[in-house]
């Protein structure tokens, strides 16, 4: 690696309580490789291992609910139980075998509740609000301040967990419409209690969770926040805006003073979001696997017609891209991460649509933000991390940001699934998705009554 | 069995909105079907009273009786209602019918047309209406005894038609009770009408009590002067009173007391021709010198408006009428010669100046004063007709078709006195005098003081002796059939005037009215 000396991005950056190898993280993705119970499962060791190989300084996990009410979609493993802390032990071992860390992302979905599951079919999700998710019309119902207390604690011990199972920090999804994001947005948060009105009110929750967790911790644990600089909440137009960016630098204050490590800057009040993650919108996809979600909510079969029939395409065309005008789509929120990195002392990290190593460079050395935070990139080449290292700026293939990964997430295994790629190689890109199932689990034969054991039956005949 | 529960909280939550959607679905459902049949209905109801027709008549006399000039859309009577009427109203019109007001029914062949002459018929937004034309008071009959048939003339003043007694049974009936909807919709179904129930719904909800409210109103107008005026009797019109009330709004109050009573003769209008535009001072007091204005002032009063006025149908009556002649005199039969021509040359130095001739081949329009005014300190007669026409009036006739350069009347202007009329059909024309007070030509050549003061007059019998109808001495009040007795001595009626022959000797105004006969 004599290219990366002196390189700001393979300067190890040092947060008070943990230190990365280099600047660029892998940020929170993963596919329904779990189980359907919130159990961890081989492909996910998988799946984060192939970023750790490729150099990333530390990845994020996906969100990770911290209670199984609070799941975003079934088959993400959760760590709402004791007896999931020796997966997550066994996966930070696997990514640490690669000289990574891993951040383990405490999240909560709230009303953003995309594939409720088995366990949560029948229940309607807490959130600040009872108002319904607007573009979904997925449920919800404010939470009281006893369920606030207890989600509060379910926080802690997720921390908890993380920390016992030796992963080397957590980070509080507080962005991206999940139910952090519900509380703190003046565009979602209707609540008359302690919990909302005022911007220090809809902060409570928030701090709260991080001052339970560094009660539980301790203050040497590494955590970090990821928060939406910008709601941009009125998506549907008809709906508020929600926070400012003046809102959000006056929310990062309060989360640095209440013991937080370092923030992670996204942007938007739901996901996905016009704005999150930045790039095209793939009508031919989703058209083929929103149909999964359909259940999930009231307004879901408006959206299936919207993205399904080409005459009405236009609608939720002009609905998606009328936000995306006169934006990047690399460091599509980079100018934000900078208004907070100058009234912060804590390490930010910018996040949206990253993919070359010049452009992170600069930032960093500019001091707009003091890392990265790269997902679809890194679905498309896991390896970026080490094509930077060897002096490239960009993959020879990079990512188009087409976001057919992420808006075939209901149905298909993450991947990369841009076949121009592939050079039109449909075999080759599959034998690339599928990649994430090799290693195979260890197949276990569940243990059997000794009276039912063949050799015992022989025996007793 | 208990029903499925939902498995998922948001198909729990689209179960209890499915309550909603499914009311509100349905009331949609409800909300369109009776938009659809109010939408049907409307369509049907449009297609159905839309219609806006008249019958053409190839033949000039069917149209003349039975055309339309334009009067129903306005002031029409719906078909049923008048063909209602008589039943509703059988012992007010004495079992007659219209021909209690001298309507002229024809037979035409099976027995008497539905419509009498003068009524014709105009479907208006589907309602066929019925209303006058010309013909209801231009057409009249005359009997050459009391058994003979009753002879129908074209063009000769409906002697017998008693257009007042018909305004006010039209006024009495509106305000009766059997002038309701349920009692009408029996008759019109008495007299044969055929509903369907849409037609017998529009019908009962709005025609009946649209026509009645016409009619309230026009009462309301008309009413103080009928009730002023004595009645005009059959064969006589008020041209110009009620026009002035209808018309032009104006308030019995704001007639003078001199004005308000002008019944007239009605006229002949035999060859319009001769008499010209710009020729004749038309109408009795002479206040026109326009056949095209005369015609359309008169269409006016038969119930045509500026906008309902069917202008091709009234010039087509017009110019037939140009050259129509009055029938031969049949009292020309068996005169003497000898006395016809001595009646010729007093005829020729008595009045041949102000009244034109008869002729051999037809009446000969010359005359120095034929066709003009001759005021009315010099001819006399009764001052009623003259003082009815204003110069207001003038004024406001001009106010017509002022949006139409080529029926704007210009013409109008009130006169000195009455007009010199041709004497052509005089033998059809009694009685005489502008407003008919004196009952033939023998009475018209004595002094005011030695004319019939009374007499029954509508009669259709001709007087072969003195010169017109039979018109006997007669008590106060009604004749026979639609016949009344005439009062010379009621306003309007005066006999005076008009002395010119009455100097003569007997014998010579037995040798006038012999020539006179010929006419």
């Amino acid at each position: 690696m004599t290219t990366s000396a002196g390189d700001p991005i393979f300067t190890p950056l040092r947060f008070r309580n943990l230190t990365v190898a280099n600047r660029i993280f892998r940020s929170n993705i993963s596919g329904r490789f779990d189980n359907e119970d919130g159990s961890g499962s081989q492909t996910r060791i998988n799946w984060e291992t192939k970023f750790a190989r490729g150099g990333v300084g530390a990845v994020i996990s996906s969100y990770v609910p911290v209670t199984l009410e609070g799941r975003i979609m079934s088959g993400y493993a959760t760590i709402h139980r004791d007896d999931q802390i020796p997966f997550w032990q066994r996966l930070g071992e696997a990514v640490h075998a690669h000289g990574s860390r891993f951040i383990l992302q405490l999240s909560h979905s709230g009303r953003q509740q995309d594939m409720p599951g088995t366990s949560n079919q029948h229940r309607v999700p807490p959130s600040a609000t009872g108002k319904p998710e607007p573009l979904h019309g997925f449920l919800c119902r404010a939470m009281s301040r006893a369920e606030v207390q207890e989600t509060v604690e379910a926080f802690a011990r997720g921390a908890w967990r993380a920390k016992r199972a030796g992963l080397d920090g957590v980070e509080l999804h507080a962005a991206n419409g999940y139910l952090i994001t519900q509380f703190l947005s003046s565009g979602i948060n209707d609540r008359s209690d302690d919990y909302g009105g005022s911007l220090r009110n809809r902060a409570r929750f928030l701090l709260d969770i991080i001052a339970a967790i560094r009660d539980t911790v301790g203050p040497d644990y590494h955590l970090q926040v990821k928060i939406s600089a910008v709601d941009h909440n009125d998506v549907l137009p008809w709906e508020k805006k929600g926070n400012s960016l003046q809102d959000s630098i006056e929310v990062c204050r309060w989360v640095e003073q209440a013991g937080a490590d370092a923030l992670h800057i996204s942007t938007g009040s739901l996901f996905p979001h016009p704005l999150n993650p930045p790039g095209d919108f793939s009508f031919e996809t989703i058209a083929t696997t929103y149909d999964a979600m359909i259940s999930a909510g009231t307004r879901t079969m408006r959206n299936y017609a919207l993205f399904r029939y080409h005459l009405l395409r236009p609608i939720f065309r002009w609905l998606w891209f009328r936000m995306k005008k006169g934006r990047p789509v690399e460091g599509v929120s980079a100018d934000e991460a900078r208004a907070i990195k100058r009234v912060v002392g804590i390490p930010v990290i910018s996040t949206g649509g990253y993919q070359r190593a010049s452009h992170i460079r600069g930032l960093i050395e500019e001091g707009w933000c003091d890392a990265v935070s790269i997902a679809r990139a890194l679905v498309a080449n896991n390896d970026l991390v080490r094509i930077f290292a060897a002096g490239a700026d960009a993959p020879e293939r990079p990512c188009t940001f087409c976001n057919k990964c992420l808006l075939g997430a209901p149905k298909h295994p993450m991947g990369c699934y841009e076949l121009d790629r592939y050079d039109g190689d449909r075999e080759a890109m599959l034998a690339e998705v599928m990649s994430v199932f090799h290693p195979a689990p260890d197949f276990v034969i569940p243990e059997a009554p000794a009276a039912e054991r063949p050799e015992t039956a022989e025996a007793a005949s | 069995m208990s029903p499925e529960m939902p498995v998922t909280a948001v198909e729990a939550v689209r179960a209890r909105r499915r309550v909603w959607s499914r009311s509100l679905a349905v009331l949609l459902l409800a909300l369109f079907l009776i938009g659809l049949l109010t939408t049907a209905f409307g369509l049907y109801a449009w297609w159905r009273f839309s219609g806006e027709s008249t019958a053409y008549h190839p033949d000039i006399e069917e149209h003349f009786k039975y055309g339309s000039i334009g009067s129903e859309p306005e002031s029409g009577l719906p078909y049923w209602i008048w063909r209602a009427l008589p039943e509703l109203f059988h012992s007010e019109l004495g079992g007659q019918g219209y021909e209690a007001f001298g309507f002229l029914y024809e037979d035409d062949g099976g027995g008497p047309r539905d419509l009498p002459i003068g009524l014709s018929r105009r479907e208006v937004r589907g309602i066929e209406l019925v209303w006058l034309n010309c013909a209801v008071c231009h057409t009249g009959t005359w009997r050459a005894d009391a058994d003979a048939p009753r002879q129908i003339v074209l063009g000769m003043p409906a002697q017998g038609f008693d257009l007042y007694g018909f305004i006010r049974f039209l006024f009495d009936a509106a305000v009766d009770e059997r002038f309701g909807s349920d009692s009408l919709m029996d008759a019109m179904e008495g007299a044969g009408a055929d509903f369907g129930w849409l037609e017998a719904l529009f019908y009962r909800l709005l025609v009946i009590p649209t026509v009645r409210e016409e009619l309230l109103a026009r009462r309301a107008r008309l009413l103080p002067l009928l009730d002023e005026q004595p009645a005009w009797g059959p064969g006589r019109v008020d041209t110009f009173n009620p026009y002035k009330l209808l018309q032009f709004g104006m308030t019995l109050g704001d007639l003078s007391e001199a004005e308000r009573i002008g019944p007239a003769d009605l006229p002949s209008i035999w060859l319009q021709g001769p008499r010209g535009d710009q020729v004749m001072q038309l109408h009795w007091d002479g206040n026109n010198r326009s056949l095209r204005e005369r015609n359309l002032s008169a269409a006016i009063g038969a119930g045509v408006t500026e906008e309902t006025v069917d202008h091709q149908a009234i010039e087509r009556v017009a110019a037939w009428l140009r050259d129509l002649p009055p029938p031969p005199s049949p009292l020309a039969e068996g005169l003497d010669p000898e006395q016809v021509d001595e009646g010729a040359r007093l005829y020729a130095r008595h009045c041949l100046r102000c009244h034109g001739r008869q002729g051999d081949e037809g009446y000969v329009f010359e005359g120095e004063d034929l066709g003009e005014v001759v005021p009315l300190a010099e001819i006399g007669t009764d001052p009623g007709r003259f003082e009815s026409y204003t110069a207001e009036m003038a004024e406001l006739q001009k106010g017509f078709f002022a949006d139409d350069p080529g029926y704007r009347f210009q013409h109008f202007e009130k006169t000195e006195g009455y007009a010199n009329h041709p004497l052509d059909g005089l033998w059809l024309r009694a009685p005489y005098l502008h407003n008919g007070a004196v009952p033939s030509l023998e009475a018209l050549l004595a002094p005011p003081e030695e004319r019939p003061r009374r007499f029954l007059r509508g009669l259709d019998v001709i007087d072969r002796a003195a010169g017109g109808f039979a018109a006997p001495d007669c008590p106060p009040g009604d004749g026979p059939g639609t016949a009344a007795c005439f009062d010379t001595a009621v306003p309007g009626n005066g006999n005076g005037g008009h002395l010119y022959g009455t100097d003569l000797a007997p014998a010579e105004k037995a040798a006038l009215v012999a020539y006179l006969k010929t006419f």
